[in-house]
């Protein structure tokens, strides 16, 4: 595997976002990195109100709530929320917190970290006591109002969170006052993505599990390419000419591409693949890359890797590394200083025949077998940190991205 | 959904003996048979439907998710349990895990009881 740029990047407007080999080590530095924010409890409880509570969070996709009264429940164990994210009658997407402002009661009941559903006539109910909210927030109706002597009904909403879109995907930012808009908040990060037809990739396969790990343990494994040729080398057999470049820093995210000459291909994978690559819908579209990804538009592009401060990586691939696999995220959800919620989820344009769909199962079977490997490694690392025997982490150049979130997050935590 | 798993269209009737326990509706059903398949049953099954897998594919080519006929409906269920099991014959040289890897028990799919 490869790093190395020999000049900066493309010119134009995002021209400044890219760095050489030489620009990261002397921005970033090459010191060993200090493990005192994944090992200390305390520094969890300062993530939690300085970071978590405090910027933006990706928590859905505005095409897995289509329509006006679709909802989604997600559980925010590092905020302490119940949040209801719903498609109002208008067509907007609202965030407001899972709370019955009767006394406090959830108004839609969850089952596990995430729950769908679908609010009939644009309203929900609270089940305890029946009290009615619009999709857009007000209550609308109190069973025995006049009992209750007196009622501010105008007051007693659901209780709002800041929510915003960026291509399709639903943001929330718990600060009752955000410090930025969504969009400044991603400023380059969001132009360099965006224009990707994301919301075309409705097919969705979703996985999760609870790692007994700190969460940046598992946002940081999945935030290099190194590990490719070792922890993969069983779902991945003869991956050849990994260069892990293009690197680039915007702010408090970070991306870099992962070029490849691909894998030893068994007989099925090619079989599977060639009904992918035959249909325009799944077919490798590198055209619709945003221009400043894969800018020289290189034949071996596998996929883009970012990081999105603070939990969220987009890896961008336009059906060019696996086949047909239009993109693919990963989310790390804290649920206390040593257990983290992980959520990886395959993109795919939906299939138009059954053949294209057992394709598609195929493809998300190779790739969630990736990512048991890679999450294999997450709960070892941790106990490793925690047994106190290293302080630092060694890195690399490859893994440019964990020392700038790091860093990140320090100068958000130092504020 | 018919719950039932139709004979196979007479075209893959040589496949027909691993309907029984491949063809399933469910993506978690399919998982927990592949997570107590041998070596040699990956094997034996591979061997049987790779033959016969670009035809199984022009079959499904045309048809909805899943086929409304029910043999083409099996088919396409048999289809997607190899699509899930071939990686075990293919990569990992038989194991029903895969090696150096997670827990894949503790894997939850969003998806996995969406019975087609």
């Amino acid at each position: 595997m490869s790093a190395s740029l020999s000049s900066a990047g493309p010119t134009g407007p995002l021209g400044h976002i890219y760095r050489t080999t030489e620009q990261v080590r002397a921005e970033l530095g090459t010191a060993p990195v200090s493990l005192d924010a994944t090992r200390d409890p305390a520094v969890y409880k300062q993530e939690q109100d300085k970071i978590f509570r405090k910027t933006w969070l990706k928590v859905a996709t505005g095409w897995e709530i289509p329509n006006p009264g679709d909802w989604k429940v997600k559980e925010i164990a590092v905020a302490g929320a119940s949040v209801i994210i719903v498609r109002g009658k208008d067509g907007v997407v609202r965030a407001f917190h899972n709370v019955c402002t009767h006394r406090g009661n959830k108004v839609i009941p969850s089952t596990g970290f995430e729950t769908h559903g679908r609010a009939r006539a644009n309203v929900l109910t609270c089940r305890f006591h029946g009290w009615v909210f619009s999709t857009d927030g007000p209550l609308k109706s109190v069973p025995m109002k006049d009992a209750f002597g007196e009622l501010d009904t105008a007051c007693l909403g659901l209780r709002p969170i800041a929510c915003d879109m960026w291509e399709g995907f639903v943001f929330i930012n718990f600060d009752p006052a955000p410090a930025q808009s969504l969009a400044d908040f991603l400023g380059d990060f969001g132009r360099l993505f965006a224009g990707y037809p994301y919301h075309e990739s409705t097919t969705a396969f979703r996985y999760s599990t609870v790692l007994e790990s700190n969460w940046k343990v598992a946002l940081y494994a999945f935030s290099e390419g190194y590990h490719v040729p070792t922890i993969h080398a069983g779902s991945l057999p003869g991956f050849s000419g990994v260069e892990h470049t293009d690197f680039k820093l915007m702010g408090p995210h970070a991306s870099s591409t992962i070029y490849g000459g691909g894998m030893d291909t068994a007989p099925s994978t090619l079989a599977f693949a060639k009904i992918l690559h035959g249909a325009d819908a799944h077919c490798p579209h590198p055209e619709q890359l945003p221009a400043d990804i894969n800018a020289t538009r290189r034949s071996d592009f596998q996929f883009e890797l970012p990081t999105i401060f603070p939990n969220f990586i987009i890896h961008l691939a336009s059906g060019c590394g696996y086949p047909g696999l239009s993109f693919f995220t990963h989310q790390f959800w804290p649920l206390d200083h040593g257990r983290t919620l992980w959520e990886g989820t395959n993109y795919f344009r939906p299939a138009q025949n059954a053949a294209e769909d057992v394709a598609q199962r195929h493809v998300n079977a190779l790739h969630r077998n990736a990512w048991l490997e890679d999450t294999a490694t997450m709960e070892d690392t941790f106990t490793g940190i925690m047994s106190g025997v290293i302080d630092e982490m060694q890195l690399m150049d490859n893994e440019f991205m964990i020392r700038h979130a790091a860093q990140a997050l320090d100068t958000m935590l130092s504020a | 959904m018919p719950d039932a798993i139709a004979p196979l269209p007479a075209a893959f009737a040589q496949l027909q003996g691993f309907t029984e326990r491949w063809a399933l509706p469910t993506e978690n059903q399919r998982s927990a048979v592949r997570w107590t398949t041998s070596k040699d049953e990956f094997a034996t099954f591979h061997e049987s439907v790779m033959p016969h897998l670009d035809a199984i594919m022009t079959a499904l080519a045309d048809k909805p998710i899943p086929p409304a006929d029910p043999a083409l409906r099996s088919l396409y269920l048999l289809a997607c349990a190899f699509a899930e099991a071939a990686p075990h014959h293919d990569l990992y040289n038989g194991s029903a895990k895969v090696p150096f890897s997670f827990d894949a028990h503790r894997f939850e799919a969003a998806h996995g009881d969406v019975a087609y």
